[in-house]
């Protein structure tokens, strides 16, 4: 006669649930990893993404498709290692397949920088896309896309990081977290100094259209 | 004091983040007013109108389309080698195997008549085997047929008689 396997069940009931949210892209990863012809969803959905994050590391087009191509074999390579691993008190977003992928990338950027201090880089304020047929507006916005980019990408490695991953990429703090390998609350810390550094390099504070008397 | 300081700095970072959340999620016109944390004074203005100008001005790029395909290709190429790993020597297509092991039977089911209907799951062997030990068997039951035969006993019997008669 079968032994009850009441063991199973006892562990089943004390085990600590690891996954505390849904991550929107669950459904493509798991089709992706049933059938690897399937990632071309995901790699459409963030191709963009992943190139800007690149482009905006290492300022150049060739490099930033080098680091891109790179970021999205090695993903698929090893999307059957892929797991959702947060615990619920890693809060929401911690642990997601956008954070795995920018972790990828951001490695894949800096073995690609190491490889680019021997090439010559193109200026990024040169390439920066606007719509070509607003010429009055193009030229505003293209200086203003250039002052911005400017500052930003005078802050040092860290804060440049948080701050393409905030404004670009649209990560959340939490995701963002995941992806530099720090906690929510230094990662809130650093994106707010780089505010104020870049604040203080555009000098926003005396050019802005804030109205009289809100500056605080 | 420093504890303080820091609190205070953590603070001011935890209501840019939400002041950040609000701002991205609003986009589309992020220069009309309206965020509902502009009213706040507790957000410096500097940093609100930074925020505002590098949520407009930071574009995202995209590569250029025939990198796109191009990447898109070969990550096809790495998905289809993914789907069917070949070794060395294994490039042939993959053929089921059928199981050789018997399925063991329950030893609690009575017997019957669908016995005979499910077949012997026994393997066979390889073919030149069974017939190498086939005419094996049949070579010694015609030597033993052979020695044991009442014909044999016959003439063996008659040749040792003469033998005995002509010796006499």
């Amino acid at each position: 006669m079968a032994r009850r396997a009441l063991w199973r069940s006892g562990a089943a009931k004390d085990a600590v649930p690891r996954i505390a949210h849904l991550d929107r892209d669950r459904p493509l990863v798991e089709a992706a990893q049933r059938e690897p012809a399937r990632f071309e969803a995901l790699y459409r959905r963030y191709l963009a993404r992943v190139y800007s994050y690149a482009y905006y590391e290492l300022g150049d087009h060739h490099a930033a498709e080098d680091a891109t191509e790179a970021t999205f074999v090695s993903a698929l390579t090893n999307l059957q290692r892929f797991e959702e691993r947060a615990r619920p008190s890693d809060g929401e977003g911690a642990s997601t397949f956008r954070v795995w992928l920018f972790q990828i990338a951001r490695n894949e950027v800096a073995g690609e920088r190491r490889r680019a201090r021997r090439r010559p880089v193109e200026p990024i304020g040169e390439t920066v896309v606007v719509d070509p047929l607003d010429v009055e507006a193009t030229a505003v916005r293209r200086d203003e896309a250039r002052a911005a980019w400017q500052a930003v990408g005078r802050l040092p490695g860290e804060r440049r990081q948080a701050m393409v991953l905030r404004f670009v990429d649209e990560l959340s703090t939490a995701e963002i977290a995941g992806v530099l390998g720090r906690s929510e609350g230094a990662v809130r810390v650093l994106i707010h100094r780089a505010l104020k550094s870049v604040a203080r390099d555009m000098g926003v504070s005396k050019r802005s259209g804030d109205r009289p008397g809100s500056e605080s | 004091m420093s504890l303080i300081r820091r609190d205070g700095g953590e603070i001011e970072a935890l209501i840019t983040d939400r002041y950040l959340d609000s701002l991205l999620a609003i986009q589309p016109a992020p220069h009309l007013a309206g965020s509902p944390l502009d009213a706040d004074g507790s957000l410096g203005a500097a940093v609100r109108a930074v925020s505002r100008r590098l949520a407009t001005d930071l574009p995202r790029f995209h590569p250029s389309f025939r990198f796109e395909e191009r990447l898109a290709l070969r990550l096809a190429e790495v998905a289809a080698s993914m789907r069917l790993p070949v070794a060395a020597g294994a490039e042939g297509a993959v053929v089921p195997i059928r199981e050789l092991r018997p399925s063991i039977p329950d030893p609690l089911r009575a017997a019957s008549d669908d016995d005979d209907e499910r077949g012997d799951p026994r393997p066979l062997l390889i073919g030149g085997a069974v017939a190498a030990s086939a005419l094996s068997l049949a070579g010694a039951w015609l030597a033993w047929r052979r020695r044991t035969s009442p014909m044999a006993r016959a003439i063996r019997a008659a040749h040792s008689i003469r033998q005995l008669g002509g010796g006499a």
